[in-house]
């Protein structure tokens, strides 16, 4: 991992269009701006790593048995709009 | 084409069946592409049988008929990645969780996936403000 020290309004640069500036540094926490292009995704890891340990579970490898008693689907609302 | 599946065996997939996700699914960046099989018939439930590893499958569910109020709202760049113009051109499933004891379902409703029905190519979007629970239990 590559270890960079930074002060507070200074930034990083990875890539050529991600920029992370330390805004500011209070006691152990840090808050952060990101600047990147809207098809770069930025999210907090944790919400990441809960996805993917849900993925983990949800795999069904083959020795989950095949007949899972899925609930019947619930008749549609009478009616909706959109 | 036909596809090599330890769950089904050999199956035969017609190609628009095919889902592509190009940056695999969260924790599982090598699955790219999925057959869709709609195995109970009931047009809510798929199979999403993976044709990278015939051992990896996923049950999915179309999110609405459990959960009606349901409304994800896809980030700009996720909408813009995924060519979608408008919602009615997305295919939404949420990953199922059957817990060990096969007591309880659960849908990942933080984290589903989204497809363009028209290219077929999705993504598993995370709806990182939107509170949805990863575990949100199929009532009946």
């Amino acid at each position: 991992m590559l270890v960079l020290t930074r002060r507070a309004n200074q930034s990083i640069v990875i890539g050529h269009d991600v920029v992370v500036t330390v805004l500011e540094v209070r006691g152990d926490q840090v808050r952060l701006g990101i600047r990147a292009p809207r098809e770069v995704t930025v999210h907090r890891e944790e919400v990441y790593a809960e996805i993917q340990r849900e993925n983990r579970q949800a795999a069904m490898r083959p020795d989950v048995p095949f007949d899972v008693r899925l609930p019947p689907v619930p008749p549609p609302p009478p009616r909706r709009s959109g | 084409m036909l596809v090599a599946s330890d769950r089904f065996g050999e199956l035969e997939i017609e190609e628009d069946r095919v889902l592509q996700f190009d940056d695999g699914l969260l924790g599982f960046p090598e699955a790219k592409r999925f057959a869709m099989l709609d195995t109970h018939d009931t047009g809510v439930y798929f199979w999403l049988q993976s044709l990278d590893d015939p051992g990896l499958a996923f049950l999915s569910v179309v999110p609405w008929s459990f959960f009606p109020d349901y409304e994800p709202h896809l980030p700009e760049g996720e909408q813009a990645s995924l060519g979608l113009r408008s919602a009615s051109e997305a295919i939404v499933l949420c990953l199922l969780t059957v817990q060990r004891d096969q007591e309880a379902i659960t849908a990942n409703l933080l984290g589903p996936l989204v497809v363009n029905g028209t290219t077929r190519k999705g993504r598993q979007v995370v709806l990182a403000e939107s509170g949805y629970p990863v575990r949100a239990p199929l009532a009946a």
